[in-house]
C-alpha cells in the first residue's frame, strides 16, 4: 500500500478507502456484541423506563398513568425500604467479613508449605456447590429442631439460634452461607499475596518491625487494588442478591407455594427481603409490572453508583496494556 | 541469608535459625506457629467439608429417621438415590441443563472471541466507551431489564415456557466473558500479529490460527465460567420456564422437589447432591484452568 | 471537537431504535386467542391441556382417573394433564399466552383478578348454551367465590371445609371425653395434651396455634369469628371489626398457654411436609389440629392404625350459637383466555363440573366436599362418621369465606404477614396496626385500577 503512490490527489481516497474498509471490519467484529448491546441492554433498559409509567397487566395493553407507579413505590410501599435496610446489612456486615475471611484464608493459605494445594482445592469445594443446593443443604443443617449443627451446639451447652426461621438470625444465616462459598476470594487473594514484592519483607524484616506493622506497611499497600475490587463486585453481588434468600425463606418457612398458601418472600418478617426478589414478586407473582419497572430503576442507579466507583478508582480497567 | 529472610516474611518457617537470635525460643515460637498455622487450617477445612458430610449421611436415612437429630444412619437407604433419579423429570431436567449449559457456552465464547479480540487489538475511536458500555453491563443486575426481555419474549417471540430466552442472548456475547478474554488477548505481544499481518493474514485468520491457540486456557477458564453460571442460575429458568416443567433445569427443579416429593430431607439431600456432583467432577478435571480465571478477574487488568 | 456529533448521532440512533421497539411492543400487548375455535366442530379431533395444583400421588391419581372417564365420552378430545401447578404459574402461563386450555386454581383468592383481567373466560355464554342454571346446579357459598362483581369467570370443582381432628388415644389416656367446642375448652385441653421431653420441648403438642402451622392460617382462623372484610363499597373494613382484634388477641393468649412462640416454632421445624405420611397429626407429634376434610383420605392410606376423631373446629365463646361453622373454600376451573380450543376445553369444564356420577367419584376418591346440589345428595361420604362433619361445615349457614378482591389475595398476605410480625411480639398497638393496614390493602387495591 505504501510503495506505490502515483498522484498526489489520489492519495486520500485510497487511504480514505482503507480506513473505511477498516472501520467495517472493526464493525464486524463487534457486531455480536453491538447488536447484544442494544437488544438486551439499551432497548430493556429504555423500556423499563417506558413501563414503569404504565399499568399493563400483559392480558389488556398497557396503560399510561403517569407518576402513579412511582408514587406509590416510594410513598405507599413498606417492603421496598426493608429490602433496602437489608441490603445495606448485607453489604455491609456479609461483604465485610467475607472479604476478612478470604483474606485470613489466603495468609494462611500461603503459610501452608505441605498440604498447600489440598487446602486451596477443598475450602475452594463449597463456591462450586450450585446456590440452590448449597442454600438447600445449609437450610437443612441450620434446621432449628432437627439440624446437625443445632444438635452440636446443645451437645455443649451452646445457645441454639433459630437461624433461618429466626428474623433476628435469618442474615446471619445467610452471611455463613457466603462464608461458607469463600473460594472465589480465597483464589484472588492467595495470587495477589503471592504477588507482593519479596524484596519490601526483606527491608521490613531489616528494620526489625513486628508482623501487624509488616501487614500494614508491606502487604496492604500492595493488596489494596485487590481488595478494593473484592468490595465493588461484592456489594454489586450484593444488590443482586436473589436466590440463596429465596430458597432459603422458601425451604425454612414450609411453604412453596402450593396448597392455596402463597410463598411470601423474605420469610422471616421480610428480613431476607432484598430488591431483586420485589422485583419478581410485583412482576411476576401479582403483574403488577409498572411498580416492578421502578424497583428495577432504583436497583440500576445504585448498581451504576458502584460501577462508576470501580471505573474511576481502578482505572486500570480501562487501560490499553 | 537473604533468602533465609524472604521465607520467614512470607510467612514460611526458615529452615535454619539464623545466628544473630539464640536458638531455643526461636525454635520454640516456630514450633507454636505450625501447631497454631495446622490448627487453623484444619478447623477451616472442617468448616468446608462437613456440612457436605452431613448432607450426605441424611440422603442415606431413612425418612423417619431424618426428620430426628441424629447424625449416623441407622440404616443405609441407598435406595434414596434411585428413587431421585425415577422421580417424573428428573431425567429431563439433566437434558435440559446440559442444553442450556452446553449451547450456552458454546454461544457465549464464539461470539465473545471477535469482539474482545476488536477491543484488545483494534484501535477506533470510541474504544474507550464500549469498553466501559461493556463493563457497565457487566455490572448490571439480571433483575433490571427482566420485565421488558419477558415481555420481549414471551409477547413477541412466543418463547416463554422455553430455555430459549436464555440461550438466544449468549450468541449476542456475554460482558463477562469479552472482558475477561480481552484481559488475556492484552497479555499477547502485538508483533506476533503484526508479523501475521506482513505476510498478508486477514484478522479472521489471525484470531482463529494465531491468537486461539495462543489463549486456549483463557478459552477453557471462561468457557468454564459460562458453563457454572448456566448450570446454577436459578433467576432465568424460573422466570422463562417455571410455567412448563418440561424446561426446567435441575437448580430450578430442584427447589419444586420439595413439593414433588413432599419434603423428605433425605431424598431432598440425595437430589441437592446429586446436582452438585456434575460441577465438582469438572472442577477436579479443570481445576488449573478454573483457578486461573478466577485470579484473572481479580489481580490483572 | 468533532467527536461529540458522531457520539450523539449514535446515541440518538439508538434511542430511536429502542422506542420502535417499545413501540412495537405496546401495541402487540393483546394476543390472546379469545374466541378462537368457538365454532369449532363438536366432533373434530383436538388436544387441550389440563392444569390442576394437586401433587399427592394418590390425588394425582384420581385427576387421571377422572380425566379417562371424560375420554371414554369423548374420545376426540385428548386431555394432556399437569399436576402440581401454583398460582403464581397459571398467572404466568395465562399472561405468555403459552398456557393451558383448563386451569384449576387451589385458591378462591385469585378469582377476582382473573375475571377483572379477562385471563380467565366469562362463562355464562357457555352456561346458557348448554342450558345451565348455576343458581340451581351449585351451592350458594361455592357459587359466590367462583364469580366476581356479576361475572362468572370460573366454576367450582369440589369445595373445601375445615375441621378439629383430634388423637382418641391421647385424648383417653389423658382423661378427656369429648372434643373441645369453644375456645376456652380448646386451650384447655391443649394443655392437658403436651408432652414435654426431659430438656422442655415438646414430644407431642396438644395444639400448635402458630401462623405457619400449615393450615393453621390466618384466614383459616378468623373464619371462626366471622369477620367482615370488606365494606360494601370494597374498603378494607379489618380495623372496623371488633372480632379482628378479639382474634388476634385469643391467639397471642392460646400461644403463651402453649408455653411460647420460640418454643413452638422451634418444634413445628421438626415437622415432616404437610402432604406426607410425615404430616404432624399423622406422625404423633400433634394431638388435635385444624386440617381439611381431604385429611381422611391421607389417614385412611398412611396411617390407618391412628385413631381418630374430627369434630367442627372450636368457636370464640360467645359465639356458641355458631359451632359448626368453618372456612369455606374450594378449587376453581375456567378456561384460559389464551386457549384456541374454547369448546372443547367447555365440554371438559362442564364435565368435571356438572356430571354427578363423575363428581361423587372423584370426591371419594380425594375426600374432598362434592360442589354440586346433585352431587351432595347422592354422595356415600355423607355417611362416613369422619367426614360427616365437613360436609354439615360446607352446610352450615354461618360458614364463610374470604371475599375476592381485585389484586387477588393480596390483602390477605398482607393481613397474614402482619400476623407472623404479630405472633412474634412486633406486632405493635394493635389498633393502629389494624388501621395502618387498611389503608395499605387500599392503596394496593388502588394501585391496580
Amino acid at each position: 500500500m505504501t510503495t506505490t503512490a502515483p498522484a498526489a490527489a489520489k492519495v486520500p481516497a485510497a487511504l480514505r478507502r482503507q480506513r473505511r474498509r477498516r472501520n467495517l471490519r472493526t464493525l464486524a467484529f463487534l457486531s455480536p456484541w453491538l447488536i447484544g448491546f442494544s437488544v438486551f441492554f439499551a432497548y430493556p433498559l429504555g423500556a423499563t423506563v417506558y413501563y414503569s409509567f404504565t399499568r399493563y397487566d400483559l392480558i389488556n395493553p398497557p396503560v399510561w398513568v403517569g407518576m402513579r407507579n412511582w408514587n406509590y413505590v416510594l410513598n405507599d410501599y413498606p417492603p421496598l425500604w426493608q429490602a433496602l435496610r437489608n441490603t445495606l446489612w448485607l453489604v455491609v456486615v456479609m461483604v465485610t467479613l467475607r472479604v476478612i475471611f478470604g483474606l485470613g484464608l489466603g495468609m494462611l493459605a500461603i503459610r501452608l508449605k505441605r498440604g498447600g494445594g489440598l487446602f486451596r482445592t477443598l475450602s475452594y469445594l463449597p463456591y462450586l456447590a450450585p446456590p440452590v443446593a448449597a442454600t438447600i443443604g445449609f437450610a437443612f443443617l441450620l434446621n432449628p429442631g432437627t439440624g446437625p449443627v443445632n444438635h452440636l451446639l446443645g451437645n455443649v451447652g451452646m445457645p441454639q439460634p433459630g437461624w433461618f426461621n429466626d428474623p433476628d438470625w435469618s442474615k446471619p444465616a445467610l452471611t455463613l452461607l457466603a462464608l461458607w462459598g469463600i473460594g472465589d476470594l480465597l483464589v484472588i487473594f492467595t495470587a495477589s499475596l503471592l504477588d507482593v514484592p519479596r524484596e519490601q519483607y526483606e527491608a521490613a524484616e531489616l528494620d526489625g518491625v513486628g508482623p501487624w506493622q509488616r501487614f500494614r506497611y508491606v502487604t496492604w499497600p500492595a493488596i489494596t487494588p485487590v481488595v478494593l475490587f473484592a468490595v465493588v463486585t461484592g456489594v454489586i453481588q450484593t444488590m443482586q442478591y436473589y436466590t440463596q434468600a429465596m430458597v432459603a425463606g422458601k425451604v425454612a418457612s414450609g411453604i412453596i407455594g402450593n396448597s392455596g398458601q402463597s410463598f411470601e418472600p423474605g420469610y422471616p418478617q421480610g428480613t431476607t427481603l432484598t430488591l431483586p426478589q420485589l422485583v419478581y414478586e410485583e412482576g411476576f407473582s401479582t403483574f403488577n409490572t409498572g411498580a416492578a419497572c421502578v424497583i428495577s430503576l432504583l436497583l440500576f442507579v445504585i448498581a451504576m453508583a458502584f460501577t462508576f466507583l470501580l471505573l474511576r478508582r481502578r482505572s486500570g480497567l480501562l487501560d490499553d496494556d | 541469608m537473604a533468602q533465609t529472610v524472604t521465607a520467614e516474611a512470607a510467612g514460611i518457617a526458615p529452615p535454619l535459625a539464623p545466628a544473630r537470635t539464640p536458638p531455643r525460643p526461636r525454635r520454640r515460637k516456630r514450633v507454636l506457629t505450625w501447631i497454631g498455622v495446622h490448627t487453623l487450617a484444619v478447623t477451616a477445612v472442617l468448616f468446608f467439608i462437613l456440612p457436605f458430610v452431613f448432607l450426605f449421611l441424611t440422603s442415606v436415612m431413612s425418612n423417619k429417621q431424618a426428620l430426628t437429630s441424629d447424625l449416623w444412619p441407622t440404616s443405609w437407604e441407598w435406595g434414596n438415590y434411585t428413587k431421585v433419579m425415577k422421580t417424573p423429570g428428573f431425567g429431563t431436567w439433566w437434558r435440559n441443563t446440559l442444553m442450556y449449559a452446553g449451547l450456552g457456552t458454546l454461544f457465549t465464547v464464539v461470539s465473545s472471541l471477535p469482539v474482545a479480540y476488536a477491543l484488545a487489538k483494534f484501535r477506533f475511536r470510541f474504544r474507550g466507551v464500549a469498553l466501559m458500555l461493556v463493563i457497565s453491563s457487566m455490572m448490571l443486575p439480571p433483575q433490571v431489564i427482566i420485565i421488558p426481555m419477558y415481555i420481549f419474549w414471551a409477547k413477541q417471540m412466543h418463547l416463554s415456557g422455553t430455555l430459549w430466552p436464555l440461550i438466544i442472548p449468549m450468541a449476542f456475547g456475554d460482558a463477562f466473558t469479552i472482558f475477561l478474554l480481552r484481559q488475556f488477548l492484552l497479555t499477547i505481544p502485538s508483533e506476533y500479529l503484526d508479523a501475521a499481518r506482513v505476510d498478508g493474514c486477514g484478522e479472521l485468520r489471525i484470531l482463529i490460527s494465531i491468537v486461539v491457540p495462543m489463549i486456549r486456557p483463557a478459552i477453557a477458564a471462561v468457557a468454564l465460567f459460562q458453563f457454572f453460571y448456566c448450570w446454577n442460575d436459578y433467576f432465568g429458568p424460573q422466570v422463562y420456564a417455571s410455567e412448563n416443567p418440561g424446561a426446567w433445569t435441575l437448580s430450578y427443579g430442584l427447589e419444586s422437589f420439595k413439593g414433588a416429593h413432599q419434603v423428605n430431607w433425605n431424598l431432598m439431600m440425595a437430589a441437592t447432591l446429586l446436582v452438585m456432583a456434575p460441577v465438582i467432577l469438572v472442577f477436579f478435571f479443570a481445576q488449573k484452568a478454573f483457578i486461573e480465571g478466577v485470579t484473572l478477574t481479580g489481580v490483572k487488568g | 471537537m468533532h467527536r461529540l456529533p458522531r457520539l450523539r448521532r449514535s446515541i440518538t440512533t439508538l434511542a430511536c431504535a429502542a422506542t420502535l421497539a417499545m413501540l412495537a411492543s405496546a401495541c402487540a400487548g393483546d394476543d390472546g386467542g379469545s374466541g378462537t375455535g368457538a365454532d369449532e366442530a363438536p366432533d373434530k379431533k383436538v388436544t387441550i391441556t389440563f392444569w390442576h395444583g394437586w401433587s399427592a400421588e394418590s390425588e394425582v391419581k384420581a385427576v387421571d382417573d377422572l380425566v379417562a372417564k371424560f375420554n371414554a365420552k369423548h374420545p376426540n378430545i385428548k386431555v394432556k394433564v399437569v399436576s402440581n401447578v401454583t398460582d403464581d404459574k397459571i398467572t404466568q402461563g395465562i399472561r405468555s399466552g403459552k398456557g393451558p386450555d383448563v386451569v384449576s386454581s387451589f385458591t378462591t383468592d385469585n378469582v377476582g383478578q382473573f375475571c377483572t383481567s379477562g385471563s380467565w373466560t366469562d362463562l355464562a355464554p357457555w352456561l346458557a348454551k348448554s342450558n345451565i342454571d348455576p343458581a340451581a346446579t351449585f351451592p350458594k357459598p361455592v357459587l359466590d367465590y367462583t364469580q366476581f362483581q356479576g361475572k362468572r369467570c370460573a366454576l367450582p370443582l369440589l369445595a373445601d371445609s375445615y375441621g378439629l381432628y383430634y388423637n382418641k388415644d391421647m385424648f383417653a389416656a389423658a382423661g378427656i371425653t369429648a372434643p373441645p367446642k369453644t375456645f376456652t375448652e380448646l386451650t384447655e385441653t391443649a394443655k392437658k395434651l403436651n408432652q414435654l421431653n426431659g430438656d422442655g420441648t415438646f414430644k407431642v403438642a396438644g395444639f400448635l396455634p402458630t401462623f405457619h402451622a400449615y393450615e393453621f392460617s390466618a384466614a383459616h382462623t378468623l373464619a371462626q369469628f366471622g369477620p367482615t372484610y370488606q365494606t360494601p363499597d370494597g374498603k378494607s373494613n379489618l380495623s372496623k371489626d371488633p372480632v379482628v382484634p378479639q382474634f388476634f388477641n385469643w391467639q397471642k393468649q392460646f400461644v403463651e398457654s402453649q408455653g411460647g412462640f420460640d418454643k413452638l416454632e422451634k418444634f413445628r421445624t421438626t415437622f415432616g411436609e404437610e402432604f406426607s405420611a410425615e404430616n404432624p397429626f399423622m406422625s404423633g407429634k400433634l394431638a388435635m389440629t385444624m386440617d381439611g376434610e381431604w385429611r381422611t383420605a391421607m389417614l385412611a392410606q398412611d396411617a390407618p392404625n391412628l385413631n381418630y376423631g374430627t369434630a367442627p373446629f372450636p368457636v370464640p365463646d360467645d359465639q356458641l350459637d355458631k359451632y359448626g361453622r368453618s372456612y369455606l373454600t374450594g378449587t376453581t376451573v375456567g378456561i384460559a383466555k389464551s386457549s384456541h380450543h374454547q369448546a372443547a376445553a367447555w365440554e371438559f369444564v362442564k364435565f368435571v363440573t356438572t356430571d354427578t356420577e363423575a363428581m361423587v367419584a372423584f370426591s371419594q376418591a380425594i375426600h374432598n366436599v362434592p360442589s354440586t346440589n346433585a352431587a351432595l345428595a347422592a354422595s356415600p361420604l355423607a355417611n362416613d362418621e369422619h367426614f360427616k362433619p365437613f360436609i354439615d361445615a360446607f352446610k352450615h349457614p354461618a360458614s364463610n369465606t374470604t371475599p375476592a378482591s381485585p389484586n387477588g389475595g393480596k390483602y390477605q398476605v398482607t393481613l397474614s404477614e402482619y400476623a407472623y410480625k404479630w405472633e412474634a411480639g412486633q406486632g405493635g398497638d394493635l389498633t393502629k396496626s389494624l388501621a395502618d393496614l387498611d389503608k395499605q390493602i387500599d392503596t394496593d387495591v388502588a394501585q391496580v385500577k
